[in-house]
């Protein structure tokens, strides 16, 4: 059997001092960038009870970020929408499901992911460790904006009720609900699976594994650059955020999990301000963080928190 | 089930026949930001069908060898992995692995850069310009390449990863094993219709959009059904089955295990990646003589 997770592990993130003075800054130059959303039917992937769209807004820099946006064909003036982070490698689905449940569903491409690649694009692997040296050009600056002006969207479509906005992900979609779910003070209800993005430095000493890994492979081609390194994602460390949360939340983790090291998970959720929140563990799964059981226990929560009215 | 094109073993011979018209034309660049001491990680540059251009990660464990290999085959996802996500770096220390992008996929995208979904019913009413016809050919292409290498043990030869690995492995010789998880091509024009998740959904779609064209859909499925291939497979083969009650669960896979000619062990997922992988870990050790696989597992999995 494998040893056995520490509950009370720390992490070793610190908070820089300028955390929200840096984040602020960010949050004022995404400001000035107008979203244009365009919105275009995807007749190919719509059935009867689900409309498909191809989504395009502007980010950061002027990037031209992509999504599928569902909606249910029948459905009340208002409904309520969820916001779909996707993973490391994962190409962002077509979030039907969500619609058949009755919700209108976001699944964003942040920047260097398929469909948003045109102007940003270093690849994989490699967007974890992209200007790793510089947070003002570190790869998740402008990604962690892209997936947060998704809720701008959302917020400017007619049919969404804008008191009813959930975020969910799993894996690095986890740990950008963590984020968004910080930052983005309209979320109601949050659901983040085996997170990642939460204490980087931590993950790639638990851990040998891809992504973490792209970190140690820098590490040893430039043993020098630790310190900027470990400056640097501290800026964007899920652990860092969770203070910012007040949203009920739930966080899934497996205690075998070998891409985002449970620790890390229990790291977190001690850090997560908000009161409303609860932690499910996996004991006997990995990175799946036990989906099959859990994705039950998201969809009562989401149905508790957003599909009623208020 | 989808019948057994009667001109299946032409259609794939021309293929394999004008693969061969292409050399591999290999170009093999080392990537020192991903060698270690213990393995050393190559860019490869591949000719396949077309011509076009592939790209595949190589990595070679130090030392004198020979060694057992795995040959991850292109997936169906964008993004080409050095390993699969989650597995332990140390597993290069023991195998010769290769991955391969095909076609549409990232470091392979030029001119032809693939859609997720969409991938899959690109051409799909053509059986002859089919895209996993193309597909098909540069994973083939991959293992021609894998078996050329002098550091391998050809006597431990892994293909692994969804049904292009079963596919690969009936058309190629050489693969000694093959670990494959049925997903685009086990009974698709029947199982499609059962279900809403993508990929399997992309048939759906594309039939609801065109619906006049689902002979023809039939008829290019049944090149790849691999009911069709698995007569030829004589490799010792790991079939990675769906969960009890899931739409390719090992009752539903019978029939495919009924038409393998080599031994074969069916495995039920356990709907957990630490279960699935690690018994996948165990199993390639064990074929490959591997003793210690503890000591190249992931560290949450030991």
């Amino acid at each position: 059997m494998p040893k056995a997770v520490a509950v009370d592990y720390q992490s070793m993130v610190k908070k820089p001092a300028d955390f929200d003075a840096f984040w602020d800054g960010v949050l004022q130059q995404a400001a000035a960038v107008p979203l244009e959303p365009e919105m275009t039917p995807d007749p190919l992937r719509t059935s009867e009870d689900v409309e498909v769209f191809q989504v395009f807004y502007t980010s950061l820099e002027h990037v031209r970020i992509a999504a599928w946006y569902c909606r249910p064909t029948r459905r009340a003036e208002r409904i309520p929408a969820v916001l779909l982070l996707p993973g490391y490698q994962a190409d962002p689905p077509i979030p039907k499901e969500w619609a058949l449940k009755g919700y209108g569903a976001l699944s964003v491409a942040p920047r260097g992911k398929l469909r948003s690649n045109r102007q940003f694009n270093p690849g994989y692997p490699n967007l974890l460790t992209y200007n790793i040296m510089d947070r003002h050009t570190y790869t998740y600056r402008g990604f962690y904006v892209d997936s947060w002006r998704g809720i701008d969207f959302l917020l400017a479509r007619p049919e969404v009720d804008p008191t009813r906005l959930g975020v969910t992900g799993s894996s690095q979609g986890g740990g950008l609900t963590i984020t968004t779910a910080a930052m983005r003070s309209e979320i109601r209800a949050a659901a983040a699976g085996a997170p990642y993005l939460c204490g980087f430095m931590d993950a790639m000493a638990l851990t040998h594994t891809y992504p973490y890994e792209e970190i140690n492979d820098f590490l040893r081609a430039h043993p020098d650059r630790r310190r900027a390194v470990e400056e640097t994602v501290a800026y964007f460390d899920g652990i860092n955020f969770a203070d910012k949360i007040t949203c009920p939340i739930i966080v899934n983790i497996g205690l075998q999990d070998n891409v985002c090291p449970p620790e890390t998970g229990y790291a977190l959720f001690n850090r997560i301000r908000a009161t409303d929140k609860q932690l499910y563990t996996y004991d006997g799964h990995g990175h799946d963080a036990g989906r099959y059981k859990h994705n039950a226990i998201v969809d009562r929560f989401f149905a508790q928190h957003l599909l009623s009215e208020r | 089930m989808d019948q057994r094109p009667g001109d299946f073993e032409q259609y794939w011979q021309q293929t394999l026949d004008a693969l061969a018209g292409y050399p591999a034309c290999p170009e093999i660049d080392v990537l020192p930001l991903r060698s270690t001491d213990f393995a050393t990680l190559y860019g490869v540059r591949l000719t396949s069908l077309g011509p076009y251009r592939l790209f595949g990660y190589l990595s070679l464990p130090t030392g004198p060898g020979p060694f057992p290999a795995i040959y991850y085959v292109p997936k169906y996802q964008s993004v080409l992995e050095i390993i699969p996500q989650g597995t332990a770096n140390l597993q290069r220390s023991r195998y010769i692995t290769f991955a391969l992008a095909g076609r549409g996929q990232r470091n392979a995208d030029t001119p032809y850069a693939a859609m997720f979904p969409g991938l899959l019913t690109d051409d799909i009413d053509q059986a002859a310009s089919y895209i996993f016809r193309g597909i098909v050919a540069d994973s083939v292409r991959g293992l021609q390449f894998l078996l050329t290498r002098r550091e391998l043990d050809p006597r431990r030869v892994l293909v692994v990863g969804n049904d292009m690995a079963l596919i690969t492995a009936a058309l190629q010789p050489g693969a000694t094993h093959v670990v494959t998880a049925p997903t685009l091509f086990y009974n698709t024009a029947e199982l499609a219709p059962r279900t809403q998740a993508y990929p399997l959904e992309e048939v759906n779609d594309y039939l609801r959009a065109f619906p006049d064209r689902v002979e023809a859909v039939r008829r290019t499925l049944a090149y790849y059904d691999l009911r069709a291939f698995a007569p030829r497979l004589s490799a010792t083969t790991l079939l990675m089955a769906g969960a009890p009650g899931t739409l390719l669960d090992a009752p539903a896979l019978g029939p495919l295990v009924t038409a393998l000619r080599g031994q074969v062990t069916v495995y039920a997922s356990e709907q957990s990646n630490y279960k699935d992988g690690l018994y996948v870990e165990q199993w390639m050790a064990a074929q490959c003589g591997i003793t210690d696989v503890h000591n190249i597992l992931p560290e949450h999995w030991r």
